[in-house]
């Protein structure tokens, strides 16, 4: 056993060795972080500030931002009947797409997971439509989709529906459209992949123990594959809300936010006012509530996700 | 399946006949059902290539025509003649070989840094890099675009290409520390001890290693590039300055008086605008997944 004094004398040096180390691990830390520091401060930090900032003012981008206190927040709130409509129709698209989109790609996971032969070609097969451009999605959509010249119309009124809907022209059925374009995109692209991973991860002897209390397939989607699943839904379910409130380019190229403002989604309108009004101030005052909108409603998913996300062995 | 099943003892049998057929008609509807979906997957991509190869008056009659009578291959050149569209393809190309090393080098060095170092508020800085993730790209664009502006580095592709020779972004920064953080600390310490340095840590030991995390990071760099739209379309106004996303909607967008039909060529330009895309899945197919396996979501 040591002496008071050697304890002493060994602390102190190893404390000298961790301070070396401890200079050592904050100089190359920092020096390794500093480019991912420079872009946060300068390109997100200090704009998102400087985006608050404007957010009180009156900028046009050419003459300087001059303080108009919350006024821009009172018109937004007020006097801005774009603004709730707008807000409306992106969840609208937001609310309809992202749960058909996350339990589609769930169920075409759950198919692509059995244990059959030629399933690598479907998934491929599956995965191809995330990977055309969406510019290049527009174009073939439209056409697709063509009010006259459309093969979906003409399919249609082969069916028998004499009046097939206008879609990407009709102010009811633009939005739909986009919400099947969204879900051709996106169906079986990396949302189903991450369901593949999250399959995999379930325990085969939960299905042998299921199999042996005689429970039918169904059974077992309902009782073994969906509980195991929700932490996976869950993780889509967020990233699908961030990502779908969002929505601009689907909707600029193929309409832009028309027929009459039928798409205006939220990221129109402030697309809008930033760049074809030039109401910089007014568009930064739209993108702090569109954060707020969005961190809240995470926030809200998270809190909700304690009510029905399983995690397995926890 | 089947080999467990002739294992089972006799008195069982029964059950089996009656599991197996029911295995049968289990798979049976999981292929109709598979089928269904590829088909429905499937056929818009075909519908563009045939579109593509027929003539304007062929897309435009009442009666479609599943395939073309004789394939317009002229298609193909008539965009390229139309439209600047091989100068935009190469723009785009020239964004991401600008991006790629950028991500690669500068993501590395900070996933380096939070996977290997202990520095004060390294747990704050990041927290706060995956909160950007949650943060619309809307909040801070208009400063951006003001910063730009100011700098006059409108026209320029230095608003599209600074942020990946800043980290990358995120998700990349996320990816490429997962994996460092896989490969074994005592790959580092023994180098460490043979007196590299940390930069030749990096380079020497983690690098070589990370090929297929920096391969996926690449691939997904090279995508996200090809399909933006909206930074090119604010920040680039000329029209040789396009990429091709922002060509083609250029394209799709010229007024109908003054421009010859083009519906076909439209087909076709979003063709070629999806092959190198589709070239390079098939030649990587598995990096594309990879990005899933190496974030760690085993949920």
């Amino acid at each position: 056993m040591a002496t008071l004094a050697n304890r002493l004398r060994l602390s102190s040096f190893s404390e000298m060795l961790n301070t070396s180390r401890h200079r050592r691990e904050n100089f190359y830390g920092y020096l390794f972080l500093m480019p991912w520091l420079l872009g946060f401060l300068g390109l997100f930090l200090g704009p998102g500030l400087f985006s608050l900032y404007l957010s009180f003012t009156k900028y046009d981008v050419l003459s300087p931002p001059t303080w108009i206190g919350l006024d821009n927040y009172t018109k937004m709130f007020f006097d801005d009947p774009l603004f709730y409509t707008s807000l409306g129709r992106t969840f609208y698209y937001a609310g309809v797409g992202v749960p058909i989109g996350v339990i589609g790609s769930m169920f075409l996971a759950i198919l692509l997971n059995a244990k059959l032969r030629g399933l690598a070609a479907y998934r491929t097969l599956f995965f191809m439509p995330s990977l055309v451009p969406i510019v290049a999605s527009v174009v073939l959509w439209k056409w697709l989709l063509h009010a006259d010249f459309g093969i979906i119309n003409q399919w249609l009124v082969d069916l028998g529906w004499s009046d097939p809907p206008g879609w990407f022209g009709d102010r009811r059925w633009a939005i739909p459209s986009l919400i099947v374009m969204g879900l051709w995109q996106g169906l079986g692209g990396t949302r189903m992949i991450i369901f593949l991973a999250g399959l995999q991860g379930i325990p085969e002897s939960l299905y042998e123990a299921a199999s042996i209390d005689g429970a039918t397939p169904l059974h077992k989607l309902r009782h073994v594959t969906i509980p195991l699943l929700t932490p996976t839904i869950f993780f889509n379910m967020v990233l699908g809300v961030i990502g779908g409130l969002q929505v601009f380019t689907a909707a600029f190229v193929a309409t832009e936010g028309g027929p009459g403002f039928a798409t205006t989604f939220y990221s129109l309108h402030l697309y809008r006012h930033a760049f074809d009004y030039w109401n910089m101030g007014y568009a930064a005052t739209l993108a702090w509530l569109f954060a707020f909108v969005i961190v809240s409603l995470t926030i809200w998913q998270l809190r909700l996700s304690r009510r029905w996300v399983f995690y397995y062995g926890s | 399946m089947a080999a467990t099943i002739e294992r089972l003892p006799s008195t069982e049998l029964r059950g089996d006949v009656y599991r197996r057929r029911r295995n049968r008609v289990q798979m049976g509807i999981t292929y109709i059902l598979l089928t269904v979906a590829a088909l429905m997957f499937a056929f818009p991509l075909f519908w563009t290539v045939s579109s593509s190869l027929q003539t304007w008056k062929e897309l435009r009659s009442f009666e479609p025509h599943l395939l073309p009578a004789i394939p317009q291959w002229g298609n193909y050149v008539k965009v390229f003649s139309a439209v600047p569209f091989a100068r935009w393809m190469g723009n785009s190309f020239l964004i991401t070989a600008i991006t790629i090393p950028g991500v690669i080098i500068t993501g590395s060095l900070t996933a380096y840094s939070f996977a290997r170092f202990n520095y004060v508020g390294k747990e704050i800085w990041f927290v706060l890099m995956l909160g950007t993730m949650m943060i619309p790209t809307q909040v801070t664009l208009i400063p951006q675009y003001v910063l730009f502006f100011n700098l006059k580095l409108i026209n320029t592709y230095v608003p599209l290409t600074i942020g990946s020779w800043l980290g990358g972004g995120a998700f990349m920064i996320f990816l490429l520390r997962q994996f460092i953080m896989s490969i074994p600390r005592d790959l580092d310490e023994a180098a460490l001890m043979d007196g590299a340095s940390p930069i030749r840590i990096l380079w020497g030991v983690l690098l070589p290693l990370m090929k297929p995390a920096l391969t996926t990071v690449a691939i997904l760099q090279f995508l996200g590039d090809w399909n933006e739209f909206f930074g090119p379309f604010i920040y680039l106004n000329r029209v040789d300055l396009f990429t091709a996303a922002v060509g083609l909607r250029f394209f799709q967008n010229i007024p109908m008086e003054t421009s010859d039909p083009r519906d076909h060529l439209l087909m076709a330009a979003a063709a070629v605008m999806t092959i190198p895309v589709i070239t390079l899945f098939a030649a990587a197919q598995r990096y594309f997944i990879q990005g899933v396996v190496l974030s760690g979501l085993k949920i």
